[in-house]
């Protein structure tokens, strides 16, 4: 092959999710990475999901994307979370089988025609400012488009105690050439660290006298397209807590901890903080929760969630004994901390195609994000834009209110990271809009228009939105009820009769005793009740977006100088000039920019294409 | 774009007064509040204006202009209504229950320009409207709601960020095994809601003095301030009489000249008193000094004691000194501002005129009302959502619901002060809370 459609640099999560949706889209596709058996290795902690990030993974599995695949493929606990909390902001957190999960990523890429490499890319090929494809051990390959996925392999460090090793992820190589190319181009980089605790054997510990967290039953899936595939064989994870000797031992050592000493300059995510930071930072807290999470089925390791540490291998060993229940914990690989480079992504549009080089795509950590679900969404993003820009069409973007992933994009490209940028559902100010259960109602539609699903799943979403329209008209609207049963079991009577409809937007209503619901229509009832009782918000919410969407899609004009707008305060112009903003939409979500400031952008942006039209 | 509203004569009582609306579809919604459709546009129909039940508030002429035939291009109309501060205050809220916004300053010239009905140069000034509100609002905020409005107003959006950091954390790390609410939600919430509406209160009542420019009238007995208070209104509102100390409580009233309004206050002259009430009288308007825009000293003859004693009480004011009475004769000394005479009228166009002066920066247009208007009108907005907020909790609804409503209310300050980012939001929580695996 002397010239392929796209060339993706990384087979991570970022990278494979990009491969996949080129070639679903029907373009060739080469996947160059350091090591093939690697393509789709978890770096961290083995699960998917989680609070922000099952929403995402359920918009990925709306777009055919393939992480909610591999990670039904592989898992071993299901649990929703905020399960007391309303539909919105329930997420499900899925531990995987890491081999399994790996395993599934690179059995659902050999049945594509993505052509993998195994390579180390050390350099680009750029003609004039455009990226025509990539050197990869001393070997050109071209493409029209490349998507660089390099996660935390860019001039990656590991550090444990006071050594130091290169590397992005244990066991592997650091990008060291390719990080020295990206810093002669003069981009914005910048360093960034992460760590992640010790492994385990599952042998050495004394599972008995911690708590055991079974997975939920009926065992619930990832993705919503093979709902008929069965489960991998379920295992429980455990709790223990840290205590006060514990404490004292990280304590004692902390001066030692590589992220103590002085020599990592990476910024670390505030929300993923090592051990030996929660008890400096809390010391009032003498005692921290510990998720012991199965590696696999047959595999006699664990994951011990909560204590990432730099600390020396001594003194690890020595405060992983003082817990409960850990007292004669083989470990088998130490902590580390890994610090890498990253580009700032506000250098990027949201296609995520980069402003110093056409042609040319970024995805996944390599961004600034931390996460495998940030990547994967980011890599879908990437392929799919290169695809449609090869295609001559209009870019794929989605909007904050449309999904997640939109917030993400957005975030990035906006307003930049001040660290490890990972999803919360917070940052998400249309939430309300954004449940992980409607990600096919917000999505699909798109999803085929692009091409990305196939037909027969598209028609069949179709044809389950018309049942449950029919449902709501011919069973919640028309049943009419004089009574029913309030939280409290006691019986309500109304003074008439009134529809189910009417009554489920009732706060009191025992949802669950309104009235028997055959089985095959259980998750319509369910849907149907959020819809109800989300309505006057989202009408809200609506209206509010509907409001500004004109305005919000106004697109700003790269040539803008905000130094030029009077009336512009000299902290509002130092943050438009670094954020960029690409639309006035987003530009309004800066902090400190004022609905005033808005106008004043918008009038200087007629003023330049006034000066245009008469020059 | 949004429809938009605004008042576009001055919001003082006056003969008339008229409104602006425009926007796409902001002409569907006539029908609702005129009953009946209108047929051609920029013809006059008279009409009554109805409230939300279907009541008649006033009767009033309305026009209507089909886009992009309107000042602003878009569709628009305007209504010519009676100019009572009560009628004006129905039609705001019939707007605004019909899902219009107040419009910002600047905003029709604005769109006009966006829609090419206007020139770069007109657009121009529309920037430097735009430029100098953004400080004025500054300035007015902090001055007519006393000096420590925006502190108070940054401290309730403070408590309300206090309890959306528990509630996002709650949301956002349930497995952390935290306790962010601590059972304080409810009662944090029930504080803020009673804090706040006695401040939203006191905003509306100062409001009502504070919108207009006030000009205090002081001097030493009898020298015809309320003569002149009454010649400047053009009628009988104050007790004159040649008693001295006949003056005793504050007088108020509007007056509407040149653009800009203002309230004009009489008050007791100043002497040394036995006489109980009208001490008290005294005092009330050396204490007026303090919340007075302009203070007028009226003499009926130049005492350079008594002169120097009143620009001393008028320290920091704008202040004017007026010699009345010049019928009787000019004053021996030529110090005086102003000559007047309350009972021929002689001096009293330039006296206006230099009161008008003294407004200059508020004589351009609504704001000096409406942004104060508007940011109670945010208050309002705000205290609803945490009211429902608190609602929600006790019936028991999800919390992403109440974090929702906490939400909105927190975007309502956002004008006032400032936004608050998910990732600043986010950054209290990881400060305030231990978490990460
Ligand atoms: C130690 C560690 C701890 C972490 N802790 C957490 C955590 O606590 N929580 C969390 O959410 N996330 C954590 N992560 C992050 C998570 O693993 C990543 O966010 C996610 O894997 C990023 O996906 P990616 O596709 O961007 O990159 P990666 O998964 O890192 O994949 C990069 C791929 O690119 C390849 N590659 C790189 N350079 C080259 C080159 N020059 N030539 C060829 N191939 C190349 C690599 O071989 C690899 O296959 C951690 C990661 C590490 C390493
Ligand atoms: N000739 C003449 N007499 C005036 C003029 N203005 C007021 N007077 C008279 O002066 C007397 C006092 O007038 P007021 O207006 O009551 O004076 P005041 O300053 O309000 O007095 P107090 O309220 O008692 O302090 C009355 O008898 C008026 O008729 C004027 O311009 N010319
Ligand atoms: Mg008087």
């Amino acid at each position: 092959m002397d010239k392929f459609d796209v060339i993706v640099v990384g087979g991570g999560h970022a990278g494979v999710e990009a491969a996949h949706a080129v070639s679903r889209a029907g373009m060739v596709c080469a996947l160059i990475t350091f090591d093939k058996t690697k393509i789709g290795q978890m770096s961290c902690n083995p699960a998917i999901g989680g609070l922000g990030k099952s929403h995402i993974v359920r918009e990925i599995d709306a777009m055919g994307g393939i992480m909610p695949l591999a990670t039904d493929m592989s898992g071993i606990q299901y649990r929703t979370l905020n399960t007391r909390k309303g539909d919105a902001v329930q997420a499900l957190r899925v531990q995987c089988d890491r081999k399994l999960y790996k395993e599934a990523i690179q059995k659902i890429i050999k049945q594509t025609d993505i052509y993998l490499i195994e390579a180390e890319v050390t350099d680009l090929i750029i003609d004039k400012s455009f990226v025509k494809g990539v050197i990869a051990n001393g070997k050109e390959v071209k493409a029209k488009k490349t998507i660089l996925t390099t996660g935390t392999f860019l001039n990656g460090l590991m550090y444990t105690g006071s050594e130091v090793t290169k590397g992005g992820r244990v066991g592997d190589d650091s990008a060291i050439p390719l990080s020295k190319k990206l810093y002669d181009l003069k981009l914005p980089m910048g360093r960034l660290k992460t760590g992640t605790p010790a492994r385990i054997t599952m042998s050495s510990l004394n599972l008995s006298v911690m708590e055991e967290q079974p997975g939920e039953k009926p065992t619930p899936f990832m993705s919503l397209t093979n709902q008929a595939q069965e489960h991998q064989k379920q295992m429980p994870c455990y709790i223990t807590r840290t205590n006060k000797n514990t404490h004292k031992i990280i304590s004692e050592n902390t001066h030692l901890s590589a992220m103590y000493s002085g020599n990592i300059s990476g910024i670390g995510p505030r929300y993923c903080p090592s051990i030996e930071d929660k008890v400096f930072k809390f010391s009032s807290k003498d005692s921290h929760q510990i998720f012991i999470e199965p590696e696999g089925i047959g595999i006699d390791l664990i994951y011990p969630n909560g204590i990432s540490t730099s600390l020396p291998k001594k003194a690890q060993q020595e405060f992983i004994r003082s817990i409960e229940g850990m007292e004669n914990a083989e470990i088998t690989e130490y902590g580390y901390a890994v610090e890498y480079d990253f580009i700032d992504p506000r250098t990027n549009k949201k296609t995520l195609e980069t402003t110093f080089l056409k042609d040319f795509y970024l995805a996944g950590q390599i961004n600034g994000t931390t996460g495998y679900e940030e990547a994967a969404a980011q890599g879908l993003v990437a392929g799919i834009n290169a695809t449609l820009s090869i295609q001559n069409k209009d870019p794929f973007i989605l909007n904050r209110d449309e999904a997640y992933i939109g917030v993400l994009i957005d975030d990035l490209t906006t307003h930049g990271i001040t660290e490890p940028y990972r999803m919360f559902t917070s940052r998400a100010e249309h939430r309300l809009l954004l449940s992980q259960n409607n990600a096919e109602q917000r999505l699909l539609t798109k999803a085929y228009n692009l091409n990305l699903i196939k037909k027969e799943r598209y028609q069949n979403y179709l044809k389950r939105e018309e049942a449950y329209k029919n449902f709501v008209k011919n069973t919640l609207e028309k049943t009419k009820i004089k009574t029913f049963l309030n939280k409290n079991n006691d019986t309500v009577t109304l003074e008439e009769k009134r529809s189910l409809y009417s009554i489920l937007t009732r706060p009191d209503v025992e949802e669950n005793k309104l009235i028997k619901i055959q089985e095959d229509e259980k998750v319509f009832f369910k849907r149907a009740s959020v819809e109800i009782k989300y309505k006057g918000y989202i009408d809200k919410q609506l209206r509010e977006i509907n409001k500004n969407k004109k305005q919000n899609n106004k697109k700003i004009p790269s040539s803008i100088d905000y130094k030029n707008i009077s009336g512009l305060s000299n902290e509002v112009v130092e943050k438009l000039t670094q954020s960029n903003p690409e639309t006035i939409g987003s530009a309004a979500k800066i902090e400190g920019v004022t609905p005033a400031a808005i106008n004043l952008i918008l009038i200087n942006i007629k003023k330049l294409e006034l000066q245009k039209i008469n020059a | 774009m949004s429809v938009v509203f605004a008042l576009a004569t001055p919001p003082a009582k006056s003969a008339i007064c008229v409104f602006r609306v425009s926007g796409h579809g902001c002409l569907d919604k006539i029908k609702q509040i005129t009953g009946c459709e209108l047929k051609r546009a920029r013809t006059f129909y008279l009409r009554s204006f109805l409230d939300a039940g279907g009541g008649v508030i006033d009767n009033v002429g309305v026009v209507f202009f089909k886009g992009p035939n309107s000042y602003t291009g878009e569709d628009s109309f305007e209504v010519y209504a009676h100019g009572s501060l009560g009628v004006m205050s129905l039609i705001v809220d019939v707007f605004k229950g019909l899902g219009f916004d107040e419009a910002p300053p600047g905003e029709f010239t604005k769109r006009a320009f966006l829609n090419n009905k206007i020139s770069l140069n007109e657009a121009e000034a529309v920037v430097d409207i735009i430029d100098s509100s953004s400080r004025e609002s500054v300035y007015l905020s902090s001055k007519s709601l006393s000096g420590t409005f925006t502190d108070l107003v940054v401290g309730f959006s403070k408590k309300i960020d206090f309890l959306r950091m528990g509630v996002e954390g709650e949301i956002d790390f349930s497995d952390e095994g935290e306790d962010f609410l601590d059972g304080a939600l409810v009662g944090g919430l029930k504080k803020i809601v009673v804090d706040f509406s006695l401040f939203v209160d006191g905003c509306v009542n100062k409001k009502h003095y504070s919108s207009k420019n006030k000009v205090l009238f002081v001097g030493p007995v009898n020298s015809g301030k309320s003569s002149v208070f009454n010649r400047l209104l053009g009628f009988e509102r104050a007790l004159v009489s040649s008693v001295a100390g006949t003056t005793r409580d504050l007088v108020e009233s509007e007056l509407f000249y040149s653009d800009a309004s203002f309230s004009l206050l009489d008050s007791a002259g100043i002497r040394e008193t036995d006489d109980l009430i009208e001490s008290r009288g005294i005092s009330i308007a050396l204490e007026q000094i303090e919340g007075a825009d302009v203070v007028v000293g009226i003499f009926d003859s130049f005492d350079k004691n008594v002169l120097n004693k009143f620009s001393k009480l008028t320290k920091g004011k704008k202040y004017l000194t007026v010699y009345n009475k010049l019928d009787l004769g000019p004053p021996n000394q030529e110090v005086f501002d102003c000559l007047v005479s309350a009972k021929t009228g002689e001096g009293f166009g330039e006296l206006k005129n230099k009161l008008a002066s003294f407004f200059k920066v508020f004589d351009r247009s609504d704001y000096s009302f409406l942004v104060r208007d508007r940011h109670i009108s945010l208050f309002n907005s705000s205290l609803k959502c945490l009211k429902d907020a608190l609602l929600k909790i006790e019936e028991g609804g999800g919390l992403e619901l109440v974090a929702e409503d906490l939400r909105l209310a927190r975007g309502f300050l956002d004008e006032v002060v400032g936004v608050k980012t998910s990732d600043s939001l986010l950054g209290d929580i990881f400060s305030n809370f231990c978490i990460g695996k």
